[in-house]
């Protein structure tokens, strides 16, 4: 469904990506891990056109979307949430996932007048809808920066899913959870593989990351030193050393 | 009505097109120093027309905001990659550029034995359509109230689309709005020459008003004005240019309460709402809260949500 082939991103001197290739299959969890500074970030960022890419290809569902810019990347099925909570805070949460439901290309003026004028019930219901999913529903009319932040990551997620992608980049989405959390996050990640939505999970949590991935790929300086099942991860020597270290967390 | 009163009311009236004009940047988080440049391009565009092409004052008024739309269009362009600070120079320069292009700018025509016409530094006399016409200063008052709520009703229209949103999410975190689908340069263009016509619409208005125009009316201090009359009156509604012009014509100037001082007292007030109500005294909490009571105070059984749905 997604793939990179040798991609590259230098900054200056220093190689964040470095000839990267990976595919992640339709419908699966794949997890990209990696010590602090390994261009899992950055990988995103390319993925989703916000950085240029140096070298190589990005292609998802067989279209070329290496020098797309975000807003194509979004149209053609791609959504991704932030490291730290990003929302529009002084819109309600009503608003942040209002203004997804339909492509927002620029090409919508005629239609845009037609739903003005019918009053848009499709965009409305699910908007509906991804409130009760993201558990906000009587928070509709609060502004997103006076949600508590359990309440905002919850958001976060439904603002990603309003675009209608078909896969998910979530960027350490495990970030401050406690394990309970995490559980739940855990559960909400399989429901929404099995609304069909396909996942490229970055993250540092492993409770979670070795859960509930299918596939693994671990980067090291922008390079990939290891693919496979997150048991295959876990036994790796190189794995180990580069990311583990002595202490064997995972 | 006293002369004095309707001189004060228009004035009002015709400068909240321009703060209006900035209002609609600063939604999308662009601050603009140089929305004078278009309400002097329409003054002398719709000037020309209406005194050396005799055109009708409608046709004029018309032709002034399309070219101030036009040139905002223009602007649009090699402005758009920049951001913050770089586009507050940017657009400053543009509007310096405009006006010293006014300076040297000579078009004249000879007229009943007159000449008619822009003449550089001299500035652009007799545009006389509203004398000659006999529209009283009430009655052209009227119709700048008349093209006013026009253009308010609009921009409230537009707030309750997902345009507007959209320019609300542009203004507050431009990739995260990249990345729920928004096409930044469409929308960003969108905006430009919205801001380019309301400007337009004010200059007209200002220089059939005034029966003449020169280039030294539009410096950079009508622009800061225009910035700071949205900051003052808050950029929660597209009331709030209004307020901040009414505050500052409507009170400080007309009543000549602080003769003299009248730039520090406005300069005071800019610094103090500046630290206790950044975004102006209705600002987007403010015009929330006093919707929800608004709501509260109408009964309605329906869903919250489908009150909120703003299409």
């Amino acid at each position: 469904m997604l793939e990179l082939q040798a991609l590259s991103k230098h900054f200056g001197g220093v190689h964040a990506v470095d000839d990267l290739s990976l595919t992640v299959n339709r419908g699966e969890i794949f997890g990209l891990i990696g010590p602090n500074g390994s261009g899992k970030s950055t990988t995103v960022n390319l993925i989703c056109g916000v950085l240029p890419v140096t070298a190589g290809t990005i292609s998802f569902e067989g279209h070329d979307i290496t020098s797309a810019q975000p807003h194509r990347a979004v149209a053609a099925g791609l959504a991704r949430t932030f490291q730290n909570i990003r929302l529009f805070s002084h819109l309600t949460v009503w608003q942040n996932l209002w203004v997804a439901q339909g492509r927002t290309d620029g090409h919508e003026s005629s239609r845009f007048v037609k739903r003005w004028l019918a009053g848009d019930s499709t965009a409305r219901r699910s908007v509906s809808d991804l409130i009760a999913f993201a558990g906000l529903s009587d928070r509709g009319d609060e502004y997103a920066g006076n949600l508590a932040f359990g309440e905002q990551r919850r958001l976060e997620l439904a603002r990603a899913l309003a675009t209608g992608p078909k896969l998910l980049l979530l960027d350490e989405p495990a970030a401050g959870m406690n394990l309970e959390e995490v559980r739940e996050l855990d559960e909400r990640l399989r429901q929404l593989v099995e609304r069909g939505i396909t996942i490229l999970l970055v993250e540092h949590v492993m409770e979670l990351v070795m859960g509930v991935t299918d596939r693994i790929a671990v980067l090291n300086f922008g390079r990939k030193i290891a693919e496979g099942t997150p048991a295959e991860i876990q036994n790796d020597e190189a794995v180990q050393e580069a990311y583990l270290g002595s202490s064997n967390k995972a | 009505m006293d002369d004095h009163l309707i001189q004060v009311l228009s004035n009002i009236g015709m400068i909240t097109f321009i703060a209006l004009s900035a209002y609609v940047l600063l939604l999308t988080g662009e601050i603009s120093f140089g929305q004078q440049a278009f309400f002097a391009i329409s003054a002398y565009a719709s000037g020309i027309a209406t005194a050396m092409w005799g055109w009708s004052f409608w046709l004029g008024l018309l032709w002034g905001a399309g070219v101030a739309g036009f040139a905002a269009f223009l602007l649009a362009w090699p402005t758009l990659r920049m951001r913050g600070l770089y586009f507050a120079i940017g657009t400053l320069a543009f509007a310096e550029m405009v006006r010293l292009i006014f300076e040297v700018f000579h078009y004249q025509i000879e007229i009943d034995g007159e000449m008619v016409g822009p003449n550089g530094s001299e500035g652009f006399r007799g545009i006389r359509y509203i004398f000659e016409n006999n529209i009283s200063e009430f009655q052209y008052m009227m119709i700048i109230y008349a093209l006013l709520a026009s253009v308010l009703v609009f921009l409230f229209a537009i707030e309750r689309t997902r345009v507007g949103a959209i320019f609300r999410m542009l203004g507050e975190d431009e990739l995260l709005a990249e990345m729920q689908g928004v096409n930044r340069t469409y929308y960003k263009v969108m905006a430009t020459v919205i801001a380019g016509l309301i400007a337009g619409i004010g200059g007209a208005l200002f220089a059939h008003m005034n029966t003449y125009v020169e280039p030294k009316i539009f410096n950079v201090m009508l622009g800061v004005h225009s910035l700071a009359y949205g900051l003052i009156g808050g950029l929660g509604t597209a009331l709030g240019p209004l307020i901040g012009v009414s505050l500052d014509i409507g009170l400080l100037e007309s009543t000549r309460m602080f003769t003299g001082y009248r730039m520090v007292v406005f300069g005071g007030l800019v610094a103090i709402l500046l630290i206790f109500r950044p975004r102006g005294l209705l600002d987007e909490e403010a015009v929330h809260a006093i919707r929800s009571a608004w709501r509260r105070k109408t009964p309605s059984t329906r869903q919250q949500s489908e009150i909120d749905a703003p299409d």
